[in-house]
């Protein structure tokens, strides 16, 4: 059991730092990033690829791996935010979300395609014990979600922060001060393109084993939930808001003891047709959940 | 103007009126009446709350607190459409046509879905058809390929279709040139004079004084005065009215 | 290359209805609706049941699932927009997206992830001028082109479809000019809901019935839509085709799993360059 929820809270940790990802890009950037799942996968692929092929090392995988989606993510800003209309935007992420998939599913020089990458190595994986290996890995991912934490929290409070803001309410005001909107703009995609490039790699580490299959829409549905659940103020909530989405969703697994009937494609279909009906729910019950404001956070555990 | 032997009945009539977009209230206790068979003009400064209180009376602004009447009948619950048919028009200042629309499905539509079981025989009623000639050869025109006259021609067309008890108006003139300014003051005295009621805002103040019978000045979401129009009209300097407090007589 | 390029308009033709399904909703309820594709899944999966299973004919099969998509959307509506409609763009995007994980996994649940075909007769291809064509596409090159002309009689003609297209055109206009807002909308989802229903069944029939029949022409519906300008009738007609024949034609010089890349590609050149697409126009929000 402990084992269990030791595996839950990893999982907790990295899916939090994709919610906050996607939370800074949108609640302080005011960018609804619908791609997030390619560029999650995209995190993951890089530096799974960058340790089997380049034969880096965790540190220098991970790394990569968030240039690499920070620099995707900031390039598809740059070229889109000429859009103005917010729903547009989103469709348009949506379409470079799928592409990514796409290549994901099709290169398979690069990705082995449907088959996936195998034997993913993890930080410190040949040092540690594998019996004491999970609890490494549960700390490990809480630094890196306290690191994040701080981070973006950082950022919102700085100058910089202040300037997004401000772009953010006005922008044809911030043009006039003189201010580089599209810059501002492309550097908080970025940015968070970054920190899901993190995610992304945790997931790697994590599973041990990517494949197209693990990236689908249903990864969007969750880091949706985990930002509307989590309600206002801005990183406490996301992180509960993807502890509760995951203890949900994990719990729906046992579903199968429940009710032995169904086959495994049955109960397939009915855990996400809970993921759907929750997202519906929460979206009109918690209606101060889709944050337009992003709260400071001003003392950090 | 002289008092007539008995006033008219009052057959719109607002009375302390609140309403607002955001947190505050734009108009903070607005009194207001439109008599009978009358033409009464909303002057005052911008951002005074005239198109707001239009807006509410025409049921697109919730009413915050007051009531809102309409012969009597309490138009406070009633949808925007619903009051369309209980008989009130509204002409907004601005994208008051259908653009994608041609001139003629215009008019139909608001035919169709303006009169409560009326005939549907015309498109336009012969009266009405008369004081707008100029739509007759453009029915097939995109109602967005007109000019900005035209437009607020067949604007105030479509509001008549069904002819209604009280026509509001918003700025008709706003925008026009002044051939088509004269020429929709004109239109609205007709209009009038065909028994509807009117209740217009304006910025071009002694314009539409000129044809109405009563003024009322509104500044920072309150009724400054009530007065006939030719004593306002009169006035050099309109004003010394806009900072005024008390309610002079009506009419 | 002939031949490729009739597949296209056969592929374009399909995608016409839903195209319009797309655009009119978009034009009346103000967001883009992703459920649209698993609304095509649910609707072909009904026809079958009663094709297939029950021996109905597929043209009375298609009718009625027809019917009854269109109610099924007007409570589909009720139950999970009409609470967030005052919410805003992303909010309704989200929810159509949860919208479409339930209904296509409801078609899942119901009936598993291996492909189904409808039950009508199978018919020898035919050639003409070199072209292989089969009954299908002809039943297909028939439906669509009844239904569009009857939605331009509608949209032209009634009252209904003038009101429809004034709410997409200016909806605080529409309404002072007495349109009551919950009647329309109502209307726009039976009618919608009847188009895709009927997509649905041309897809099931040109390809096979599995649970992401519908998703798989998610974008390419919506690129058509976007193309065509989203709000206009006529774009969608247009749009519909021309990404069906340029996917199509795309294979001869993309590797065939990309071909979603093309629809993917024009969304996003449209949105940036001309988001109001070939034949949209501008339109006001409230």
């Amino acid at each position: 059991m402990t084992s269990y929820l030791v595996l839950l809270g990893i999982v907790v940790c990295f899916s939090a730092i994709l919610a906050l990802a996607l939370n800074f890009q949108w609640g302080l950037g005011g960018m609804v990033n619908f791609g997030l799942t390619g560029f999650y996968a995209l995190g993951a692929y890089a530096s799974a690829l960058l340790m089997l092929r380049a034969g880096a090392n965790s540190f220098f995988a991970v790394l990569g791996a968030m240039a690499v989606v920070a620099a995707v993510c900031g390039l598809v800003a740059f070229i889109t935010l000429r859009v103005t209309e917010e729903d547009y935007f989103a469709i348009v992420t949506l379409g470079v979300g799928e592409m990514l998939r796409l290549v994901a599913l099709n290169e398979d020089w690069l990705t082995k395609g449907a088959l996936g990458l195998t034997g993913i190595p993890r930080p410190f994986g040949d040092v540690i014990a594998p019996e004491n290996y999970q609890y490494f890995l549960l700390a490990l991912a809480v630094v890196l979600l306290l690191a994040t934490l701080w981070f973006l929290n950082a950022v919102a409070r700085s100058p910089f922060g202040r300037l997004v803001r401000a772009v953010r309410e006005d922008d044809v005001v911030a043009a006039t001060l003189g201010k580089n909107v599209l810059w501002v703009r492309v550097r908080i995609f970025a940015i968070g393109g970054g920190i899901i490039g993190l995610a992304g790699s945790m997931h790697g580490f994590y599973y041990q084993y990517i494949d197209p299959t693990q990236f689908s829409n249903i990864v969007l549905a969750y880091g949706f939930m985990a930002v509307i659940a989590g309600g206002r103020g801005a990183h406490r909530g996301a992180i509960f808001g993807a502890a509760a989405v995951m203890v949900l969703l994990e719990g729906s697994r046992f579903l199968k003891d429940l009710i032995p009937a169904l086959d495994s494609d049955q109960l397939a279909a009915i855990r996400i047709i809970i993921i759907g009906v929750g997202l519906i729910l929460l979206l009109i019950y918690r209606p101060q959940g889709f944050m337009r404001e992003y709260r400071l956070q001003t003392e950090l555990k | 103007m002289s008092h007539p032997l008995s006033p008219p009945a009052e057959i719109l009539r607002a009375t302390g009126l609140h309403a607002g977009y955001g947190a505050g209230d734009i108009i903070k206790g607005v009194d207001a009446a439109l008599g009978q068979g009358r033409i009464v003009t909303i002057i005052g400064p911008n951002g005074s709350g005239k198109s707001t209180l239009i807006k509410t009376l025409a049921g697109l602004l919730p009413a915050r607190q007051g009531e809102i009447e309409l012969e009597g009948q309490r138009l406070n619950e009633l949808s925007a459409p619903k009051r369309v048919r209980a008989g009130i028009a509204y002409v907004p200042q601005e994208y008051n046509v259908f653009r994608n629309l041609t001139v003629l499905e215009n008019l139909q539509i608001a035919r169709e879905f303006m009169g409560a079981g009326r005939s549907h025989h015309r498109v336009l009623d012969d009266e009405v058809a008369g004081l707008f000639p100029e739509l007759g050869t453009h029915h097939k025109t995109q109602a967005g390929n007109l000019s900005g006259g035209q437009r607020q021609m067949l604007a105030f067309a479509c509001a008549l279709t069904v002819r209604p008890k009280v026509l509001m108006l918003d700025e008709p003139s706003a925008g026009l040139s002044p051939k088509y300014m004269s020429d929709v003051f004109d239109k609205v005295k007709r209009v009038n004079a065909m028994g509807v009621s009117i209740l217009m805002v304006e910025q071009n103040a002694r314009e539409a004084l000129r044809i109405s019978h009563t003024c009322i000045v509104l500044a920072g979401g309150r009724v400054r005065a009530v007065a006939p129009a030719s004593e306002v009209l009169g006035m050099k300097d309109l004003n010394s009215l806009y900072l005024g407090d008390a309610q002079a007589t009506l009419h | 290359m002939l031949q490729t390029t009739f597949n296209g308009i056969i592929t374009g033709v399909i995608m016409t209805l839903p195209a319009l399904a797309v655009t009119l909703l978009f034009g009346v309820l103000k967001f883009p609706n992703f459920a649209v594709g698993a609304m095509m899944t649910v609707a072909a999966y009904m026809a079958f049941a009663l094709n297939a299973q029950l021996g109905w004919p597929l043209l009375p099969a298609t009718a009625a699932a027809a019917l009854a998509m269109g109610t099924l959307c007007i409570g589909i509506d009720h139950v999970t927009f009409k609470p967030l409609r005052e919410r805003g763009g992303i909010t309704l995007m989200v929810a159509s997206l949860g919208l479409g994980f339930i209904l296509e996994n409801i078609a899942r649940f119901a009936y598993g992830n291996s492909a189904r075909s409808f039950a009508i007769e199978l018919a020898r291809p035919f050639r003409i001028a070199d072209v292989r064509m089969n009954q299908e596409q002809m039943i297909t090159l028939g439906v669509s082109t009844a239904a569009m002309i009857l939605m331009y009689l509608l949209l032209t003609r009634s009252p209904m479809g003038r009101a429809m297209r004034a709410v997409a055109d200016n909806p605080s206009l529409a309404l002072v000019r007495g349109i009551e807002s919950p009647r329309v909308i109502r209307w726009t989802w039976f009618i919608a809901g009847m188009l895709l229903a009927v997509g649905g069944v041309l897809i099931g029939m040109d390809r096979a019935l599995e649970p992401p029949m519908g998703s798989n022409y998610l974008i390419s519906v919506f690129a058509a839509a976007i193309l065509g300008g989203l709000g206009s009738p006529l774009g969608a007609f247009v749009g519909a085709l021309v990404i069906g024949v340029v996917s199509e034609l795309s294979t001869l010089v993309v590797p065939p799993n990309y071909r979603i890349g093309v629809p993917l590609c024009a969304i996003a050149v449209i949105l940036i360059f001309r988001p109001q697409g070939l034949f949209g126009h501008p339109y006001i929000r409230k």
